[in-house]
């Protein structure tokens, strides 16, 4: 190890905590207001497939297309991956998401799960493009 | 005459180092695929091909380098049959191919192996998350990349580290005396 390497894994990490630590602090403000649930946008291949309100109550969504199915569970005002016929089986890592900005993705799927605010108006609810 | 042969005789060499090294960063990828490490962040892995990817840096000139990575990017993606990633995979692996390459030129004074191979992990990193963005039209994504980098810190030691024992272990083979440097780190 150099003096170079030191200073480089220092500001790596200066970096990734300038990024992570505002996050944090956001997440006490946000805790409040649970009462407007986020959304989850459902994107396959591009196009827009379900949005769907994040509730504390459970609910699952199925999501079948030509490249496979996955089933995502609700719960908590929060979205994760529930079962999956993929074979990486990258998607589960992404654990339990309900922050905004909070992604999903399955990639041999071309699923993807986007966390976003309180619908605003004139989304289309609960619309299947396909 | 001779000076021929020596010729043609470095350029078979080199030609079998890059495919032993190809060889061997498939095997590192499928091993790494059978260890069951859960990072809990997405995307992230131990990065056991670019211990390969460096030290063929390391060793032959870039051009070389990049021909094993380009093999070992299509020769993973036959095996695991994941051709839906292979985008992903080519647009990491040239990222980090370029980085490492880049730093092993300018920064070999002042960077030891280790601080390149952090380099080298995160642009991995980086070169996913930017086809992934292509892919899906979306930045959302770098939403994951601060703990990436910071898994990239530590997979990147380990990498280094590694990295640093296979160097003169290799350079005491007959193989590589040809492709020695003066300077080791």
């Amino acid at each position: 190890m150099k003096r170079g390497d030191i200073i480089l894994i220092g500001i790596v990490i200066a970096i990734a905590l300038a990024f992570i630590v505002p996050r944090w602090l956001n997440e006490d403000t946000s805790e409040t207001n649970h009462e407007e649930a986020r959304v989850a946008k459902i994107t396959v291949d591009g196009k827009l497939f379900k949005t769907v309100s994040l509730t504390k109550e459970e609910q699952t969504v199925e999501v079948n297309t030509e490249f496979g199915s996955n089933t995502l569970k609700i719960h908590d005002y929060g979205i994760e991956m529930h079962d999956a016929d993929c074979k990486d089986k990258v998607c589960f890592t992404f654990g339990f998401v309900d922050r905004n900005g909070g992604t999903i993705i399955c990639l041999p799927h071309r699923l993807m799960v986007e966390v976003e605010g309180p619908s605003g108006e004139g989304d289309d609810v609960d619309v299947i493009v396909k | 005459m001779s000076s021929l042969n020596e010729h043609s005789s470095i350029a078979l060499k080199r030609t079998v180092i890059v495919s032993i090294f190809a060889a061997v960063a498939v095997v590192l990828s499928l091993v790494e695929a059978l260890i069951p490490v859960n990072m809990s962040v997405p995307g992230a892995k131990l990065g056991l091909a670019n211990i390969m990817v460096l030290t063929c840096l390391y060793f032959l000139r870039p051009r070389d380098a990049l021909m094993m990575v380009v093999l070992k990017t299509l020769l993973t993606a036959f095996i695991f049959g994941t051709f839906s990633s292979l985008l992903f995979s080519i647009m990491g692996a040239m990222f980090s191919f370029v980085a490492m390459g880049f730093l092993l030129l300018v920064g070999r004074k002042r960077l030891s192996l280790i601080g390149i191979s952090i380099i080298g992990g995160i642009a991995h990193n980086i070169g996913q998350l930017t086809a992934a963005t292509l892919y899906f039209k979306t930045s959302k994504i770098f939403y994951y990349l601060p703990m990436l980098m910071i898994m990239g810190v530590l997979t990147g030691i380990a990498v280094g580290i590694a990295v640093r024992y296979l160097v003169p272990a290799l350079s005491k083979l007959s193989l590589f005396e040809d492709f020695l440097k003066e300077e080791t780190a």
